[in-house]
């Protein structure tokens, strides 16, 4: 029997909704990290949103392994690194065009040494550094490299799309020329042979530590590959308990020499307000993937610097053509006068990110903002409807991502805007799990989409979105001169002839206005002030080996 | 959580419990009277429902009107709430919020009474006769034993998950989770009654069973049940708001104070305190008012309680002609 003046909350149902509502919430976990760990010199400690899942770059593209991967691996070359422009404590990579260097790109080699462009274009001939070592003691050859070409092929996925960009057909294209010399051979001339070296996820394996664990049964190594690394980059990994923490040792055997910070500690702090408590509190060096408006709560916090600056993001919605009323192009195009592009820069991204007036990076070469029309103009929204047979408006739905923040507040507004123009929306949250699955199955009429693609490239973007062919298509965008500027475009190693095509090609695409256009989210980094180093790089990811302390 | 039954086999046929006592007006005045607090609860509900009701009127924004340039201004004027991330104005959408919350709630809870006390009303009289109605009974009754062994909220958000997110679906997993609770109250007031001489009677005149149970046992039965009823809704309350804090419940923006909460809780850091705050106040209140209006139900539908409080209010009476 309860107490008669507490009817319904008798001890045994008030604990049990108590706790139900305690468990949604968030907050009990933020001081449970010791703070001892970010005091000690040489040791890092960083709050993401996720632990690595898999740490098999051919399979998984979650945020902690992207990190990851950065510190157990190396490619064959980088970027050259320069002095953001707009902050000056901060580094980012060259990727300018260059027409004095081969290939047009300024790049330094990393495991490679030095490299030889074939002027036809479809040939690229690397001398590998001598006396590199793996994690497990075994030396770089080209056997290497070939192995991890030859597992791309063999395993598909992720793999298979590096391999295609860069117009391999087989795994013989990649052949060993020396112990320390390999080369790429394509059939048609590709622009994309040394910038695809450059990319985070087309690292070099130790195959000999692979052949050795996998033996028959998996010549491939995945199982090991997934909870351990076999690579020639600067960290080797010493723990990863997923959903806790993963944590990386440095190497004193590494080629460019020991990193400055010994260990690293990257810490799952789901939150985003939970991780801007633990930098706040100095429990941790650095909080990662935080909300505009906690963003700018730190810039006045003394210890606490944050860089923001400009990055390949790109936020959108898919517009899909293939879902009437959205196959009209004069609807798609309305949708973009209704969209109140600057409100909600300011409201929802408070400054931190630019308006998305192209449909690439607006930091790569080739990118044009001429072709963007599209300001906040209701009535010619109204106008272009009517003229598609919607005068009196729709009804159609908006997918967004539970797990995005400023989705949900952008959605609202852009409901608000669009009863104006006599466009209902009604909005769908998608849990965070399946909203991926909900992107690429193309079957929503309106869904957000948040992505950036790696390589500096305008052929590369384009293609990826825009290529009727393309599996990231999400907006099943069509048209055949866009496909055949596309394709020509990889086919040529001529560069200026290829940015005048890629131009062409976004005039036709952002006149079509498959997306929705919201904006370029800057990338921030929130840190310590005396960890020093930042540097941002095209993949959206931070290295380790880039920080020291001041 | 079961009152006793009402004691005594001379209760006529068809007579409510409820209406025992004399004055039924002025006696409910003077209890208010007696227990502010109880005052304090109708006050709470009835200026929540008024406001939801008027809330069109009353309120001074459209509750689903985005406005970007006046996003996160602080209470003040003429956002007496301030406004949320999105420029909404906070103060229009708590008012409207009761629309949504205690419709839910309300829908919910009835179903569940309605369907729970059927059920248990037909397990408790057919329990003791030997056959199917045995066997029947007994199922149903371990059936609820299984749905009472979940947790609340965890069985809830499953069934959300299955039926998908809508109204309908919260109404439905309100109305699921609470049923057993009807089930058991009134199997336990239908074991007692049908052994009642009046029952019995007409058994023997040769009433049939369902005229038993509709005209005979519910209605003696459903004093306990309508008590339940307020002090649930509270609580179907709190559960259509946590099912809507983890997404599970509304979309946005419709305005309802759990999604109001998830939405603006994450500011809370930043010191962006009044989107999640005022909703949070705005429900705990709620709850509150019809806890306290469950507490006087309570009183109110239990005779020997009700007899002690008659007794109490007319000593106090006699008390102040005294010193008069």
């Amino acid at each position: 029997m309860s107490d008669p003046r507490l009817p319904f909350l008798d001890r045994r149902s008030f604990f049990r909704t108590t706790s139900a509502i305690a468990g949604a919430a968030v907050m009990p976990r933020i001081l449970s990290i010791p703070s001892a760990h970010a005091q000690a010199g040489s040791t890092m400690v960083i709050a993401a949103p996720a632990t690595p899942q898999s740490l098999d770059c051919n399979f998984d593209v979650s945020l902690g392994t992207f990190e990851a991967i950065g510190a157990l691996y190396d490619g064959l070359l980088g970027f050259e690194k320069i002095p953001d422009p707009g902050v000056p404590s901060a580094s980012r990579e060259d990727i300018s065009f260059h027409a004095d260097l081969p290939g047009g790109v300024n790049m330094v080699g990393k495991l490679a040494e030095s490299w030889e462009l074939d002027p036809s274009g479809t040939r690229v001939v690397f001398k590998l550094r001598e006396g590199v070592m793996s994690n497990w003691g075994n030396e770089l050859t080209a056997e290497d490299v070939r192995w991890t070409w030859n597992r791309a092929f063999e395993l598909g996925a992720l793999g298979a799309f590096y391999t295609a960009v860069s117009g391999l057909k087989s795994p013989d294209d990649v052949r060993v020329e020396d112990k320390y010399v390999v080369s790429f051979n394509t059939a048609e001339p590709n622009p994309l042979l040394l910038k695809i070296q450059t990319n985070l996820y087309t690292p070099v394996y130790d195959s000999t530590k692979c052949k050795e664990v996998g033996g028959t049964d998996d010549p491939w190594a995945r199982k090991f590959i997934e909870n351990d690394s076999a690579g020639f980059g600067p960290y080797r990994l010493q723990q990863l308990t997923r959903g806790q923490q993963a944590v990386f040792a440095a190497r004193e055997d590494y080629w460019g020499g020991k990193p400055a910070i010994d260990t690293v500690v990257f810490r799952e702090v789901p939150t985003s307000a939970a991780r801007v408590q633990l930098l706040q509190g100095g429990a941790v060096d650095i909080a990662q993937y935080l909300q505009p408006l906690e963003i700018i709560s730190l810039q006045n916090v003394p210890n606490v610097v944050v860089e923001t600056v400009p990055a390949s993001f790109m936020i959108w919605i898919e517009l899909n053509a293939k879902t009437p009323p959205f196959d009209n192009v004069d609807v798609r195009r309305a949708m973009n006068f209704a969209f109140p592009q600057q409100q909600v820069l300011d409201a929802v991204y408070q400054g931190l990110a630019t308006p998305l007036n192209g449909c690439m990076p607006n930091i790569y070469p080739g990118f044009s903002d001429e072709f963007f029309e599209y300001s906040y103009d209701p009535a010619k929204a109204k106008e272009l409807l009517a003229g598609a047979g919607f005068g009196d408006g729709f009804t159609t739905s908006l997918a967004y991502n539970a797990g995005d923040p400023v989705q949900e507040p952008i959605a609202i507004i852009y409901q608000t805007a669009l009863r104006e123009v006599g466009v209902e929306l009604e909005l769908k949250k998608i849990p965070a799990g399946s909203f991926y699955n909900a992107v690429t199955e193309r079957g929503q009429p309106m869904i957000f989409y948040v992505d950036s693609p790696w390589c500096p490239d305008p052929g590369y973007s384009l293609t990826l979105y825009f290529d009727s062919a393309s599996y990231v298509n999400y907006s099943n965008y069509e048209n055949a001169e866009v496909d055949r500027l596309i394709a020509e475009t990889a086919a040529t190693a001529d560069e200026a002839a290829r940015l005048d095509m890629m131009k062409e090609a976004q005039g036709i695409i952002m006149s079509e206005a498959p997306w929705t256009f919201i904006a370029y989210p800057n990338y921030t980094m929130a840190r310590k002030a005396e960890l020093e180093g930042f540097t941002y790089y095209t993949s959206n990811n931070i290295r380790f080996q880039d920080f020291h302390r001041a | 959580m079961a009152e006793a039954p009402a004691k005594g086999d001379g209760a006529p046929p068809g007579s409510s419990a409820t209406a025992g006592g004399s004055g039924g007006i002025a006696f409910f005045l003077a209890l208010l009277r007696a227990r502010p607090a109880y005052a304090l609860g109708y006050v709470i509900v009835a200026t929540v429902v008024v406001l939801a009701v008027l809330a069109p009127w009353v309120a001074p924004y459209n509750p689903v009107q985005a406005s970007p340039v006046d996003f996160l201004k602080p209470p003040g004027w003429p956002h007496v709430m301030g406004t949320d991330a999105t420029g909404m104005d906070i103060f229009s959408r708590v008012i409207y919020a009761p629309r949504i919350d205690l419709a839910i709630a309300l829908a919910g809870t009835l179903i569940s009474a309605v369907v729970g006390s059927a059920l248990g009303a037909a397990a408790g009289y057919y329990e003791a006769q030997r056959g199917i109605g045995t066997f029947a009974a007994g199922f149903v009754m371990r059936a609820a034993d299984v749905l009472q062994a979940f947790p609340v909220f965890v069985f809830a958000i499953a069934v959300v998950a299955v039926l998908g997110q809508s109204l309908q679906s919260v109404v439905i997993a309100v109305a699921f989770v609470n049923t057993p609770i009807y089930l058991r109250l009134m199997r336990g007031q239908v074991l007692s009654i049908r052994r009642m001489r009046y029952v019995e009677a007409a058994y023997i005149a040769g009433v049939s069973d369902f005229g038993i149970i509709r005209r005979h046992v519910i209605p003696n039965a459903m004093a306990p049940v309508l008590a339940q009823l307020s002090v649930n809704i509270g609580w179907a309350i709190l559960l259509t708001a946590a099912l809507s804090f983890i997404g599970a419940g509304v979309e946005a923006p419709t305005p309802e104070w759990g999604s109001m909460i998830a939405m603006g809780f994450q500011s809370i850091i930043t010191g962006h305190w009044w989107p999640s705050i005022f909703p949070g106040l705005a429900l705990a209140v709620t709850v509150f008012g019809f806890a306290l209006i469950g507490s006087s139900v309570e009183v109110l539908a239990d005779p020997a309680r009700r007899r002690a409080l008659a007794g109490e209010l007319e000593a106090r009476r006699r008390a102040r002609l005294a010193t008069a």
